[in-house]
């Protein structure tokens, strides 16, 4: 991850800036919507890359104590992606099949199968993106 | 339904809000479908998104609208691999997207 900070440092311009973004470190909630109104949500059982993420969050710290780059801003927002169903968005997260059995799965199924038409599955995720200048050695 | 991401555009909010690509040379690393890349692209000079993922990035090539087809460059490649062939200083902006 380093290697690659370093690489983009190598390609950008001295007056240019890197975007970075990536999920924050909160487990994201699966959530049940009809219209606006949240019917249920639960922590995604498949939030298992912490360490993924607090090793970009250590790549991105590392690249700024070590003068390559220096943070100008960053802000946070809520990143949702919706399905109808929660086996939509499981082939679209490819996850594996044993992951279906989950609990909160069943949850949401029954759930959405309660409300009728017209209610949708999402995953809502908090994301962080960051502005980085480099820094000139 | 399909599959819709990121429909409230909170993610391109908290882009724009934070870059202006207008005349921009960009690289992108970690494009996928190239989601992101559409959003900003209209506005930037040239585009080259990378990925490693191959399906993704055949995806994207699919979906290049036809007045991007000469600003938007889609390659199956990591960055490391993609670096090694370039020279220091070519873009005005990169963006590591959803790929550290």
């Amino acid at each position: 991850m380093v290697h690659a900070l370093e690489e983009v440092h190598r390609l950008l311009k001295p007056d240019g800036c890197l975007i970075e973004i990536h999920p924050i470190l909160v487990n994201p909630l699966v959530k049940v919507f009809a219209g606006s109104t949240a019917l249920f949500a639960g922590p995604y059982p498949g939030f298992d890359y912490q360490e993924d993420l607090r090793q970009a969050e250590n790549a991105l710290l590392q690249s700024v104590q070590g003068g390559l780059f220096t943070l100008q801003r960053s802000r946070e927002f809520d990143f949702l992606t919706y399905g109808s169903s929660i086996t939509e968005l499981q082939d679209f997260w490819e996850e594996p099949a044993e992951s279906r059995e989950a609990e909160l799965y069943t949850q949401v199924e029954e759930v959405m199968q309660a409300a009728g038409q017209g209610v949708k599955v999402a995953l809502h995720e908090k994301a962080r993106i960051s502005k980085l200048l480099p820094m000139q050695s | 339904m399909a599959i819709s991401v990121d429909p409230e555009n909170n993610e391109t909010r908290a882009l724009f809000d934070l870059a202006d690509f207008r005349g921009q040379h960009v690289l992108e690393i970690g494009c996928g479908d190239g989601r992101l890349t559409w959003r900003y692209a209209p506005v930037a000079a040239h585009i080259i998104a990378i990925d490693p993922k191959a399906d993704r990035i055949a995806l994207a090539g699919e979906n290049i609208p036809h007045e991007l087809r000469n600003s938007v460059e889609f390659h199956g490649v990591s960055i490391e691999n993609f670096a090694q062939s370039r020279r220091s200083s070519l873009f005005d902006s990169v963006i590591l997207s959803w790929s550290l």
